[in-house]
């Protein structure tokens, strides 16, 4: 018996002629003039300058934000501190449904923002004697006195302003605290805190982790990001800096941040990958799937592209 | 290495974007060129005849 044809499965015999063609050749070419449309697009329009965003560029350009910040680090309320897994486990995380996806996934990078963006940097600062004594007397105060310290300088410090090159919050009862966030500004308008911050795990210095989410933590970055269209709710994963051209190709992928109901989530992250990994499965199993395999032999589009050899059928 | 700096800023494409809006999309107009080019990149390769088409028909 004879199995019956199928149109978007089967493919019938070729029963007529051959011509030779030569791949190698056809993609020799094209390396050829896309490097040459390579190097001649780079000589017209270079490329992106942007100078890096660092602690000492944002410290002196606004030293209360970073003071703030430093501040949110050590009252536990900045982002990172907030923020989950891979850091800590402060919640749950992105969570796609019911499958806490972030929280299974573990604090893989721990990261302590009163140990790691604020005590640790300044410890490693030489030659203090007034800061080494504070920071002896954080040490040995209880859990329950650092918090009163800490919650004493954050009512004051929506007051906070910046004058001679000092911090200044108008405060009392809140230990050291004051010395920490003006000694930690001082260190990051030197540039001593980017250095501090980044992790030594061998010879070369990669692992920009800790600067990265201080930097986050602050408005500063936010403002820059949203003045060069950057920001998530800007389209900004298929932009780029200044006037160049982006991303192009993650359109669909950032499409999804501007709609409801991701727009709204908070887990918007981990639901538009859930998304977009759907999507690719489907796009991989387009010719398994009824329908779908057939738009190509409807539209006929290969009927345009090979027009010539239709005609004479 | 003067005239490679001279060379490289002959558009100068470092300076504040221009975005086009349209409800709640926005494109730039940098990306939006590119979009451009790639579609009409995509209608010329359909609509283009295959080269060496007249030496086969001559062969004929």
């Amino acid at each position: 018996m004879t199995k019956a044809f199928r149109p978007d499965v089967d493919a019938p015999e070729w029963k007529g002629g051959y011509a030779p063609y030569d791949i190698l050749k056809e993609g020799t070419i094209a390396l050829v003039v896309v490097a040459l449309l390579t190097i001649a697009l780079a000589l017209i329009f270079s490329s992106p300058d942007e100078h890096a965003v660092t602690i000492k560029s944002w410290s002196n350009a606004t030293p209360v934000d970073f003071a703030q910040t430093a501040l949110s680090e050590l009252n536990g309320t900045s982002g990172t501190a907030q923020y989950g897994a891979p850091y800590n486990t402060a919640s749950e995380g992105q969570k796609l449904g019911p499958l806490a996806l972030a929280k299974w996934a573990g604090a893989r990078i721990p990261v302590n923002t009163v140990r790691d963006f604020v005590i640790d940097p300044l410890r490693a600062l030489p030659d203090q004697p007034p800061l080494t004594q504070g920071l002896a007397t954080w040490r040995s105060a209880s859990d329950a006195t650092r918090t009163n310290w800490v919650a004493h300088y954050t009512k004051a410090a929506s007051q906070m302003t910046y004058a001679n090159g000092q911090v200044v919050v108008s405060t009392t009862n809140a230990g050291p605290v004051p010395l920490f966030i003006n000694d930690l500004t001082m260190m990051a308008r030197s540039g001593a805190l980017d250095q501090a911050l980044v992790t030594q795990h061998g010879f070369y210095t990669t692992d920009y982790t800790k600067p990265l989410l201080f930097l986050s933590d602050g408005s500063y970055l936010k403002n820059l990001a949203q003045k060069d269209h950057l920001l998530g709710t800007q389209w900004g994963m298929m932009n780029e800096t200044g006037s160049y051209p982006g991303q192009a190709w993650l359109w669909l992928y950032t499409f999804w941040y501007q709609v409801t109901p991701f727009s709204t989530s908070a887990n918007a992250d981990v639901q538009v990958w859930g998304l977009m990994m759907l999507l690719s499965v489907i796009l991989l199993f387009v010719p398994f799937i009824p329908g779908l395999r057939s738009i190509p032999r409807k539209s006929r589009v290969y009927r345009l592209i090979w027009r010539e050899h239709y005609r004479n059928l | 290495m003067h005239w490679f700096n001279t060379v490289g800023a002959l558009i100068n494409l470092d300076h504040p974007g221009h975005f086009l809006h349209w409800h709640f999309i926005e494109v730039s107009v940098a990306n939006a060129v590119v979009m451009i080019v790639m579609v009409a990149t995509f209608v010329v390769a359909l609509l283009a005849p295959f080269p060496g088409r007249r030496s086969r028909k001559e062969n004929r």
